[in-house]
């Protein structure tokens, strides 16, 4: 039991050598993820975007719409950045791309109304955009909404009905919504969360097969396996212990950036976070052996499928377009990446607080990826006996 | 024999030996170009959530409250997938995820309307995804909405006729359009920028490879020891040819059969798309072969670009919105021909718009292009005289 420990931190110390001496691994393992956290966070740092540029065409220019124009030009999400009596500028200013919507009130809007003539207005939003176009689609609606109802009302003041009776006349249903965990819809909360751990997760799937892969590149994998007195389990553990001990920290410095100090919601505490953070760490590094396990002493293409399923997870993970909403075959194949469990263990513990029994089958499922290369030592010994390096 | 007084020909043929031989590079250049596209567009051709399901809790138990249940569920974009007696037994299937949103309507809904007084239903909703808010949101404020317009008519403006009637619900009539994306859904908005970087990061991982690999066979040198490597210009338009006709096949294959099969909007025509992609590809593939001269390692180019790919689609401002991003990322996103083009491209395609349209973003990509092209041929310089002093050396 000694001498294996022993073995282990004899091939620890070898590997922190190889880091020390090779630039790139300090770029991935360091520059990489702690660039990508300040990369996103100050890119979303405003949360939910506001203000976003649209064009506002009068064609009318009365004082009624002026009126409306300024009521418009109050709202949270709008900045008419463009106000002119022509369609066809501002058609071409949302072409050009400065724009992302444009509020048309029509010649003739002012008499229609007075004279309850029904006018029509319209707005028109660049869905190719689709952030910004469904956000200035909501304050539209609003407004939209809001000057019917302004007309009505005046209409029912004329009658005699007294302001609250035109409230309860006016909107008897309203809608008061709860967005559970994340009340001010702040968009970083939901991609920063994700997409820095799924991005790290990636560094450490490739470095995984890179530094095991390095190993028959250089030619030193017999040697290595002489270190280890012929034990598979005391090559591999002495290999990535290492990494899991320098990830396990960059996680945890990523938590303490989001729970701590940008304030992100966490509900069930950070210390239960930075476990989860642990458990992906490992889950990650299963998953990167297990790739190597399958094309065994090729890196090259043990490292093309680690970058090539790890770009796949950040879409199946679910957290930008959610998975119930995918076809069958998606839905099914997102089990397979340790993000997708990951995201759904940080709703369950972080955004919602809800006991981790709920989700117990992700946790499950993150342990068995990392298990799962266990089964298939059998490979790697054969690799480190028989294989040399494919290129 | 006959001497080749070609050497961009002779670099060429060298190149694409290379990478015929070579299934790693092959994997990156042919497959990934290949079957990227179609796995994203397939992951997301189901465009936005329908029928999410979510429960209610029903305090109030009138006909007025079933009624409107009734009409929730029959929005495309909820369904009711169970009826509670409680919150906490709401709750609990919101936990369990068997739904993604509670709607729960108080217990004197019917009574403060026929009192003619405001009533408020709560919407309690997951944001496991911002779609669940967004759709469960808006299919309970459309019936709410219309019910509305239904009571105002209804039970506090009566004997009226039906012009007045309908007047009273619509005082002012509202066009909503939605251009370019008519079903509002994620594919058409997010693959055409995310074709654009598939485009660039591949040939970066393609070039980089093929760089890596020279290093290793010629001891640290990106280029053989041979005669027809002495002009840097020649070298640089030799290699880059090969990658670009590659890609320009790639990119037409993007841009019409894919386009084509999933129906994302495709309002270009074809000559503008290559026009469009002709110097959007120089510009990818002399920054490929510029950045290329940094790999040592043939495995080290994934470990470099791979990343780039997710920051990178963030800095075209199509997925987020470029109003919002802070100047220096800004800054930091001009000197990547993805920026400039993923813009460009989407306008193109998805918005009808002309070269001459976009020629703000056209300039940037050959501006690019140029200055990547030069850098690329400095670069060759200094190695070609490192290669002539290792051979005088040995």
């Amino acid at each position: 039991m000694l001498k294996a420990l022993n073995r282990i931190w004899l091939i620890t110390s070898r590997e922190l050598s190889t880091f020390a001496r090779r630039p790139i691994f300090i770029i991935i393992m360091f520059v990489a993820p702690l660039g990508f956290l300040t990369f996103f966070t100050t890119m979303m740092g405003a949360g939910l975007p506001t203000k976003l540029p649209a064009a506002l065409v009068d064609e009318d220019d009365t004082h009624v719409t002026r009126q409306l124009t300024r009521i418009l030009g109050s709202m949270e999400e709008t900045n008419f950045v463009l106000q002119t009596t022509s369609f066809t500028q501002a058609r071409q200013a949302m072409q050009r791309g400065e724009i992302y919507a444009i509020f048309r009130i029509p010649k003739g809007t002012t008499e229609a109304a007075l004279t309850q003539r029904q006018p029509v207005i319209s707005f028109y939003t660049n869905d190719i955009y689709y952030i910004p176009a469904s956000l200035l689609m909501k304050d539209m609606r609003k407004m939209g909404e809001m000057v019917g109802l302004a007309i009505t009302r005046e209409t029912m003041r004329a009658r005699g009905f007294r302001d609250d009776q035109i409230m309860g006349t006016l909107q008897p249903i309203v809608i008061e919504s709860h967005p559970l965990g994340n009340p001010h819809l702040n968009y970083s909360v939901v991609l920063s969360n994700l997409l820095v751990p799924g991005l790290l997760m990636i560094v450490i799937m490739l470095t995984t097969s890179y530094s095991i892969g390095m190993e028959w590149k250089r030619g030193s994998q017999k040697k290595l396996y002489e270190m280890s007195g012929n034990n598979v389990w005391v090559a591999v553990l002495g290999k990535l212990l290492p990494q899991t001990v320098l990830y396990t920290i960059i996680f945890w410095l990523i938590d303490l950036v989001f729970y701590s100090y940008l304030q992100f919601p966490c509900a069930c505490g950070i210390p239960r976070m930075m476990l989860w953070g642990f458990v992906a760490v490992l889950a990650s590094q299963g998953f990167g052996l297990l790739m190597f396990e399958v094309f065994p002493s090729q890196m090259r293409m043990a490292m093309s499928a680690c970058s090539l399923f790890g770009v796949l997870q950040l879409s199946l993970a679910g957290f930008s377009f959610p998975v119930s909403a995918m076809d069958e075959p998606f839905q099914w194949l997102s089990n397979v990446f340790p993000l997708h469990h990951y995201f759904l263990i940080y709703v369950n513990q972080a955004l919602n607080g809800y006991p981790i029994s709920y989700i117990w089958t992700s946790v499950v499922a993150l342990i068995a990826i990392f298990l799962l290369p266990q089964l298939f030592y059998y490979r790697l010994t054969d690799a480190f006996l028989h294989k040399e390096y494919i290129p | 024999m006959i001497k080749p007084h070609f050497p961009i020909l002779h670099v060429w043929l060298d190149e694409l030996s290379d990478i015929v031989k070579d299934e790693g590079i092959l994997l990156f250049i042919i497959l990934l170009p290949l079957a990227y596209p179609l796995l994203y567009a397939m992951i997301y051709s189901t465009e936005t959530q329908r029928e999410l399901p979510i429960c209610v809790v029903d305090d109030c138990m009138s006909a007025r409250s079933r009624d409107f249940i009734r009409r929730v569920d029959a929005t495309a974009e909820v369904q009711i997938a169970a009826h509670c007696t409680s919150m906490d037994e709401a709750q609990e299937l919101m936990r369990r995820r068997d739904v993604y949103a509670i709607m729960r309507v108080p217990a004197e809904f019917d009574k403060e309307l026929w009192r003619g007084n405001q009533t408020v239903v709560g919407l309690y909703s997951d944001l496991t995804s911002m779609l669940y808010y967004k759709v469960a949101y808006l299919g309970i404020v459309n019936v709410a909405q219309e019910l509305n317009r239904s009571i105002k008519v209804r039970e506090h403006q009566e004997n009226i006729t039906r012009r007045e009637e309908e007047l009273a619900r619509w005082p002012v009539r509202f066009e909503e359009v939605k251009l370019y994306n008519s079903a509002g859904g994620f594919c058409a908005f997010l693959i055409p920028p995310v074709l654009m970087l598939i485009l660039q990061q591949a040939l970066c991982l393609g070039v980089g490879m093929s760089m890596g690999r020279s290093r290793e066979r010629f001891r640290g040198l990106v280029i053989p020891p041979t005669r027809h490597y002495k002009n840097a210009i020649a070298i640089v338009l030799g290699r880059g040819l090969v990658h670009f006709l590659v890609f320009l096949l790639m990119a037409i294959y993007m841009s019409v059969c894919v386009t084509r099969w999933f129906g994302l909007p495709q309002l270009a025509h074809f000559w503008d798309l290559i026009g469009f992609f002709v110097p959007y590809l120089l510009a990818c593939t002399f920054m490929a072969i510029f950045y290329s001269g940094f790999v040592y390692r043939r495995e080290d180019c994934i470990l470099l670009f791979v990343f780039m790919s997710i920051p990178l689609l963030f800095l075209t401002g199509v997925s987020w919105p470029g109003a919002s991003i802070p100047p220096f990322w800004k800054a930091v996103g001009m000197f990547f021909p993805s920026t400039w083009g993923a813009n460009a491209y989407v306008r193109i395609s998805g918005m009808g718009a002309s070269l001459g349209d976009c020629h703000r973003e056209m300039m940037a990509i050959w501006i690019i292009a140029g200055v990547y092209f030069l850098l690329s041929c400095l670069m060759y310089m200094f190695e070609i005289r490192k290669a002539v002093g290792r051979t005088i050396l040995s």
